[in-house]
């Protein structure tokens, strides 16, 4: 039963990943592989913080939220200059930058090796040990993120984000505020990274370099294809789907010294074939 | 000395991802889809040529042997993947999303084929060292610098003397008109990848001589190559080619003041630079 | 008394090419002014000046005696004039009922924070820009396709759907990229009468046009747009009985 509990939580921590990576990717329509790296800033924020003791949990997330909304946003501002392609560069550089920090910055992210015995999350003084209790709160954190992406889409800032995607000069002629949407969108996608981020460390109670790299931003655009974009059905099949797809090639006797590469393997071939066959996704619009 | 053995060694390998930038750019100038996927068509070149040589075929038909491999791999990318997703009217972005879906393939099988553990050139050649007045200079890297200016030579003279360059140049200035001209976008553009493919393999071999293969080793490269290609301007063979070496030169010479692992960001920053003064880059056409 | 849209001086280079050659012409208001000109004279060039999509190298556009220089297009929608595209630039993944919606002045709910943290107030407001975004539609004739998706609508009917998104933003200076062109003989009755329907209730409108027929019937005051520049002005039977301006106009195809 832990196993399906300890599933169900990776699984509603990805829900938030998937979140910020549809709110960029299928909303906004900018193409991003480096939410992973504010996922990470997140959680290394968090931790350097529980790790010192200068703040408690809560105060903790809500600095790392902050810091990567500021972060995403500016990620997010080459895109509203260059055009896609060349934001493809910019995304690329990022993350491989963010893997240089977080693997030789020691001092912060204790390098290569991580940061181990990151404290378990706590609310107000009482320290959420158990399993079940974890759940509890990740449930939580994820129904608000579904909530906030939901209020989104239905309202005109959805509406006037979807137009955006489709034809950004369009949508200046009638009088909008183009970078000021965008802008707010990467700030919220920015909120959903960190936050995700902050829980991972503390519930894994380990971090290192490797939850955070270039494998790890193609996962979650992975997971935007495969469930599929701007609606909050994709957000949530996508992740569901894409962690319990591992434990399915335990199965299949492969042996553990390929096991990553074929698990990337298998995102590769999912990222073409939606490409190619179904664009929406399992449960989205087409991208 | 330590500073003129760093040039050189920039300007070595610099000339080496200058072709990589500069059959990048031939297929982006032409297609207008940026083929991530390149790098994973780099990073087979190198294991193609390690298994040739493994089986004891000699240096020259390992690496044309490779080249042919890269060909064919770039020409099954643009056929069985690109034209496909071009007849369902894919956007933009869904390319993307493809191509890098092609790079994560052909990464892994590598790897799942190789391993990921990096694998060594073993040629006595390569790792002769050759003292110029005080440079040290591999044989390695006197290959690279003399194959990379021949296949920077040999593009160029491509792109502008021979009828099919011409060809592909009209197609990549106005596919439109190249249609009704009987040009055959199509056509062009399978050709396009295979020539460019080709051409990468000559870097993807070469580089890793030095450095040794890694499954994962494609994307670096091919960021600085892109970086290049923007920084020169879109449509400049030789910007492209140009700002590479001045990258890698850059890239080099940071290793006087800081460590080698932060090169990435040496080479970020230049993008950034160019992307808030110039972001056309210096020698855009039109 | 200054003009109602003055237009001063303009020039506009393009690399090699002099898109805009001192152009300057005036705008009198509650009429319809069409422009013509070969193609390549600058008709659209100088649409996206008085829009604030291009920064012209030198001269000035005035809007009701306003300097609109530097001044954003959200901006110089917010002081009247809005313009429409030639290529129509609609969001076609989106009902037609929501494209007129963004093309609504901003409110309530179009930033995050109020979509989030005052969600049945937005709904509320929202609901009451659909009805609005709905009499737009039915000022069009568009009513009964409200909640089709825009890529299923007929070129006509998206045509129309253009002008609907335009008079959502409240502009009362309209600037229409040929929103006859390609139109069967039904259609372009249907946006003649239309344009003429929106002169009658007080809006002023700028419209570019290859159609003389459509010329002939609509248009108050012609400009005539020769190589980025006025060339010549007047009423459609004084611009067509001009030798010297037809064969500039049909010269290469006679």
């Amino acid at each position: 039963m832990d196993y399906f509990y300890s599933y169900l939580i990776l699984a509603e921590i990805y829900v938030l990943l998937g979140l910020s990576t549809n709110l960029l990717v299928g909303v906004v329509g900018i193409f991003s592989v480096s939410q992973a790296a504010v996922f990470g800033v997140g959680a290394y924020i968090v931790s350097d913080f529980l790790l010192s003791g200068t703040l408690s949990f809560l105060p903790a997330l809500a600095v790392a939220a902050v810091a990567c909304i500021v972060l995403n946003v500016l990620l997010t501002l080459p895109s509203l200059r260059v055009s896609g392609d060349y934001f493809v560069v910019t995304s690329f550089g990022i993350q491989l930058l963010a893997t240089a920090v977080f693997t030789n910055w020691t001092g912060g992210t204790g390098g290569a090796n991580g940061l181990p015995g990151v404290p378990p999350p706590d609310l107000f003084g009482f320290p959420l040990e158990e399993t079940r209790q974890i759940l509890g709160f990740t449930t939580v954190a994820a129904g608000l993120g579904c909530l906030a992406f939901w209020l989104s889409m239905r309202a005109p800032y959805g509406r006037l984000l979807k137009a955006i995607r489709e034809d950004e000069l369009a949508v200046a002629a009638a009088g909008k505020d183009v970078l000021r949407a965008k802008v707010s969108a990467a700030a919220l996608a920015g909120a959903f990274a960190g936050v995700a981020g902050g829980v991972y460390a503390t519930y894994m109670s380990f971090i290192d370099p490797s939850s955070f790299d270039l494998d790890a931003s193609v996962l979650l655009l992975t997971m935007v294809v495969v469930g599929g974009a701007r609606t909050l059905a994709g957000s949530i099949v996508g992740p569901v789907v894409l962690l319990a797809l591992p434990q399915l090639l335990q199965l299949v006797a492969i042996p553990t010294t390929v096991a990553a590469s074929a698990r990337q393997l298998l995102y590769g071939v999912l990222l073409i074939a939606f490409a190619v066959f179904r664009p929406q996704g399992l449960a989205g619009e087409r991208l | 000395m330590l500073l003129l053995q760093l040039l050189v060694n920039g300007i070595v390998t610099g000339c080496a991802l200058g072709v990589v930038a500069v059959s990048f750019a031939l297929v982006y100038a032409t297609t207008r889809i940026f083929h991530i996927a390149h790098a994973g068509v780099y990073t087979l070149g190198g294991y193609l040529a390690w298994s040739l040589l493994a089986h004891g075929v000699p240096e020259p038909l390992a690496l044309l042997g490779a080249m042919a491999g890269c060909t064919v791999l770039g020409a099954a990318i643009q056929h069985f993947l690109y034209a496909p997703l071009e007849r369902r009217r894919a956007t933009h972005l869904i390319v993307l999303i493809a191509s890098l879906g092609a790079l994560a393939v052909i990464q892994n099988l590598i790897a799942a084929v190789y391993s990921s553990d990096i694998l060594e050139f073993t040629i006595p050649w390569a790792s002769a060292v050759v003292t110029l007045g005080g440079l040290r200079l591999t044989g390695a890297q006197l290959a690279t610098l003399a194959l990379s200016l021949a296949a920077f030579v040999g593009m160029l003279w491509f792109a502008h003397r021979t009828l099919l360059g011409k060809r592909i140049r009209a197609v990549a200035s106005n596919p439109f008109l190249a249609e009704i001209t009987r040009l055959e976008p199509r056509a062009v553009y399978v050709t396009v990848i295979a020539i460019a493919s080709a051409v990468v393999c000559i870097p993807g071999v070469l580089v890793p001589l030095d450095l040794g293969l890694q499954p994962y080793g494609g994307v670096t490269p091919l960021l600085t190559a892109t970086i290049a290609m923007i920084a020169g301007g879109v449509g400049s063979l030789g910007g492209a080619f140009l700002f590479a070496v001045v990258i890698v030169v850059l890239q080099n010479l940071s290793l006087l003041v800081m460590p080698g692992e932060w090169s990435i960001g040496v080479t970020f920053a230049i993008f950034v630079v160019f992307m808030l003064f110039r972001p056309r880059g210096l020698f855009a056409a039109g | 008394m200054s003009a109602y849209l003055e237009v001063s001086g303009v020039n506009q280079r393009f690399g090699g090419l002099q898109a805009l050659n001192d152009c300057g012409f005036a705008i009198a208001q509650g009429g319809i002014t069409c422009m013509v000109g070969p193609n390549g004279a600058g008709k659209t060039t100088i649409f996206n000046v008085i829009t604030g999509f291009l920064r012209p190298d030198t001269g000035h556009v005035a809007f009701r005696g306003r300097r609109l220089d530097g001044l954003r297009p959200q901006a110089i929608v917010a002081a009247g004039i809005a313009r429409s595209f030639q290529n129509l630039r609609l969001f076609v993944d989106l009902t037609a009922l929501e494209n007129v919606l963004v093309g609504l002045p901003s409110g309530f709910g179009e930033a995050p924070l109020g979509a989030l943290f005052r969600p049945f107030h937005t709904a509320r407001l929202d609901r009451a820009r659909r009805a609005q975004a709905m009499e737009r539609l039915e000022h069009v004739g568009l009513a009964d396709r409200a909640a089709e998706k825009v890529r299923n609508l007929s070129y006509g009917e998206q045509k129309l759907l253009t002008v609907a998104r335009l008079l959502a933003t409240g502009a009362e200076l309209l600037l229409l990229d040929e929103p006859a062109s390609g139109l069967a003989a039904g259609a372009l009755d249907q946006v003649m009468a239309l344009l003429r329907r929106l002169q009658g209730e007080g809006k002023t409108l700028l419209v570019v046009e290859h159609n003389t027929r459509v010329v002939q019937q609509i248009a108050d005051h012609v400009l005539f747009l020769h190589q980025g520049h006025l060339m010549a002005e007047g009423t459609p039977a004084q611009i067509i009985a001009d030798p010297a301006l037809a064969e500039i106009y049909f010269g290469g195809a006679l």
